[in-house]
């Protein structure tokens, strides 16, 4: 299928999305002596519409290329964002599009996608155990990293995680955190 | 400094405890034909109940603090045991992570400390004619 | 699984080294079916030293730098390259064009070392010890060019956000050129023994085969991509720095042998290729480099002050010789660490095809088809792959493993 613009994609998902769109926004930078661009498309969602962003981005490109999920803590939130990445194989066509959700810290639950795009199963897990997000409907929820080192329901991405301070190896005659830089 | 009471070649254990690798491919460099510290008879061996001496690189996670434990018990007297890397000495970097319980010397006892991130072929052979040194005292000392 | 099959017992091959190179403690439970792998599981976790919580609550951006160049030790370049990137794009700073250039450079003399690394490893675990030590004599030089452009043989610290540390001066040129020639009279001979030995032949064809729809669907980068046949590469696709200059193609091994099987041979080709191309883009980043300063802000107090007063988001991609390497950070005003930084090193992907790559084969395949995919655990913080058991379990050492894949070549070769 031909290639779209990415304002045209960003006009595709709010079609396609209705409601659950909050906002899409497209970045590009220029790049070295050519100035060649690379561009980038962040789109704003609502939870219960993600799925079928996610779906409606394969309808754009057979398999997209998905990434890794990234999470923010942003204080009473937690900011999650999809990156995936289309057009790939091509010189100069790629486009990458960021899929952002945002999610209460009252109420942290996001769906799997690992039916759509089975590949996605570590990064699922590691943001599980890493930020606390539950994610619903997941087939495998052990944890990925941790399991040797810390007791569950430790969150070290999350910025007011208290518990961690102890597990901190310092060394002797310091404190954590660089608390001591004017000694 | 003579060399003499050992009298068979010098074979080596490569420990990793959880490093970037940067130091594992300088030991190997040291084996290869450019050092070649493989013509005075020092070997890797893939058992520690074979080697002579230790080579640990990398600061000690906490889920491996058991097999380094176990390791350092299989290995027969008399044993040398270096500390290859900054992150092996003292956590460089890493010193402060939640997931580290400690520099190597804090979990069995070394008896070479080589220094660099990551220290260069020369300054890793150095420190294995050290060992050998002292290996030489040990057997001497007919110890068990 | 047939539950009316007699025999079933369950290896347990326990912490011990995969990459006698790396040494990083792999353990596998296979389950076994007679001779045949059946499936596999992947656990996580020995080598994670917490390095996004470090970046994120610890350090300033600079300290943060030197850290992400100890993700990894062999793939040093794209760690910082990634990160400077991101930080780049997120504080809109513009970097000087000569210095795009020199980090392409210092990209491409990473990915040779780093793929004539993996021939002799992979020389080694089909048992061919006297090419591993070939391969690494080899390697030397590439590591003396190193040295005599940045200074150091593996941590280089090039790298600063604007720009590069150091420059690649007209003395430096002319070895520069001797040690690429030495490359291209070299390669032919490398070519010969890696991919005409009929003993290499019978153990890397059909052996560990990742089929294209496979490949695309676990989301898998890097040459193991490309010798599936899918042509993904980001320096051609998404091309950053001097690469939007230059024209790079992705190499699949049909250009070789004329169809793709997506095997360990497979494999091969497109690496040993990938060392060609290199040498042919240093080359060429040498003929068109630009004149002009290095570094954006060569102070490093306006430098620290100008990143802890940005605001932004960015996303570097970078193509690291095992794959395509992403962080992405972002940073807010008054905050002096970055505020969040996310890094996905390309072996953590890679991993998840193993149990697809891995079924249906031999126990004595197992070492070579898991190191065709080139793993790099400390990027990734080792892999654990272990299996449901069943039945009785015995204890198979990893020198056992290495010991039946160097006999099997033997068997071959009578």
């Amino acid at each position: 299928m031909e290639k779209l613009t990415p304002q045209q994609i960003v006009d595709s998902f709010k079609k396609a999305l209705g409601d659950g769109f909050i906002d899409g926004k497209i970045y590009e930078r220029e790049v070295a002596v050519k100035k060649n661009r690379y561009r980038r498309i962040w789109l704003y969602v609502k939870r219960e519409a993600f799925r079928e962003a996610v779906h409606h981005l394969s309808r754009i490109q057979e398999y997209p290329h998905f990434v890794i999920i990234s999470s923010s803590d942003l204080g009473d939130e937690v900011e999650l964002i999809y990156h995936f990445t289309i057009y790939y194989g091509h010189h100069l066509e790629e486009i990458s599009v960021g899929i952002r959700v945002a999610l209460s810290k009252k109420d942290l639950k996001i769906p799997t996608i690992t039916d759509l795009i089975p590949g996605a199963i570590f990064t699922e897990r590691e943001t599980q155990e890493m930020m606390g997000v539950e994610v619903t409907d997941i087939p495998d929820g052990r944890r990925l990293f941790l399991a040797g080192d810390l007791p569950e329901g430790i969150h070290p991405w999350r910025k007011d995680d208290k518990k961690l301070e102890e597990y901190l190896r310092v060394l002797p005659g310091r404190k954590p955190k660089g608390k001591d830089k004017e000694g | 400094m003579s060399l003499k009471a050992f009298n068979r070649a010098l074979w080596v254990y490569h420990l990793n405890t959880g490093s970037c690798n940067g130091c594992d491919i300088e030991i190997l460099a040291v084996l290869t034909p450019r050092y070649d510290a493989e013509r005075f008879g020092i070997m890797l061996v893939g058992s520690p109940r074979h080697a002579d001496v230790l080579l640990a690189t990398g600061p000690v996670g906490r889920s491996m603090e058991d097999s380094v434990r176990r390791i350092y018990e299989q290995t027969p007297d008399p044993k040398v045991v270096m500390a290859v890397g900054n992150c092996g000495i003292e956590g460089d970097v890493f010193h402060e992570a939640y997931s580290l319980v400690g520099p190597i010397d804090q979990i069995i006892p070394v008896d070479v400390y080589v220094p660099g991130c990551p220290p260069r072929p020369e300054a890793i052979i150095e420190g294995v004619v050290k060992a050998w040194a002292k290996l030489e005292t040990l057997a001497k000392q007919g110890v068990a | 699984m047939a539950v009316n099959e007699t025999e079933k017992t369950t290896y347990t091959i326990p912490v011990g080294p995969i990459h006698p190179a790396l040494k990083e403690p792999i353990r596998l439970d296979l389950e076994i079916d007679g001779e045949q792998v059946v499936d596999v599981d992947v656990t996580l976790g020995q080598v994670h030293r917490s390095i996004e919580w470090l970046g994120m609550n610890r350090n300033n951006p600079v300290q943060t730098l030197y850290l992400a160049e100890r993700i990894c030790g062999i793939c040093n370049i794209c760690h910082p390259y990634c990160l400077v990137l991101a930080v780049e794009q997120a504080a809109d700073i513009k970097v000087p064009d000569r210095a795009e250039y020199i980090r392409v450079i210092a990209a491409e003399m990473e990915r040779i070392h780093s793929h004539i690394l993996w021939a002799g490893v992979a020389a080694h675990e089909i048992g061919f010890d006297t090419v591993f030590y070939l391969t690494w004599r080899v390697r030397e030089e590439i590591m003396d060019l190193i040295e005599l452009v940045f200074g150091n043989r593996v941590t280089k610290a090039i790298f600063q956000f604007g720009g590069v540390r150091r420059d690649i001066t007209e003395e430096q040129l002319p070895r520069l050129r001797q040690g690429l020639d030495y490359y291209k009279s070299i390669f032919e001979q490398l070519r010969r023994v890696f991919l005409e030995d009929e003993t290499v032949k019978m153990r890397c064809r059909n052996v560990g085969i990742l089929s294209t729809e496979d490949a695309l669907k676990l989301l898998t980068v890097g040459p193991t991509v490309r010798a599936s046949g899918v042509p993904k590469d980001v320096r051609q696709d998404q091309p950053y720095s001097a690469y939007a200059d230059l024209d790079v193609k992705a190499i699949t091994p049909d250009i070789v042998t004329g169809t793709v099987v997506g095997d360990v041979y497979d494999r091969i080709i497109v690496r040993l290729l990938e060392v060609a191309q290199s040498i042919q883009i240093i080359e060429d980043c040498i003929a068109h480099m630009p004149d002009g300063p290095i570094l954006a802000e060569p102070k490093m107090p306006r430098l620290l002050k100008l990143l802890t007063d940005a605001a932004g988001e960015g996303v570097g991609r970078v193509e690291a010789p095992r794959g395509e390497d992403i962080h992405y950070v972002r940073l807010e005003s008054g905050v002096s660490t970055l505020s969040t930084w996310k890094v996905r090193a390309p072996t953590y992907i890679n991993l998840v095809a193993i149990p697809t790559i891995l079924k249906g084969m031999q126990i004595a395949d197992v070492p070579i088809a898991f190191a065709s995919i080139d793993p790099c655990m400390s990027c990734t913080n080792r892999a654990i792959i272990t299996d449901k058991a069943t039945g009785s379990k015995s204890v198979l050492g990893y020198e056992e493993m290495h010991r039946l894949s160097v006999q099997k070549t033997k068997e071959l070769q009578r």
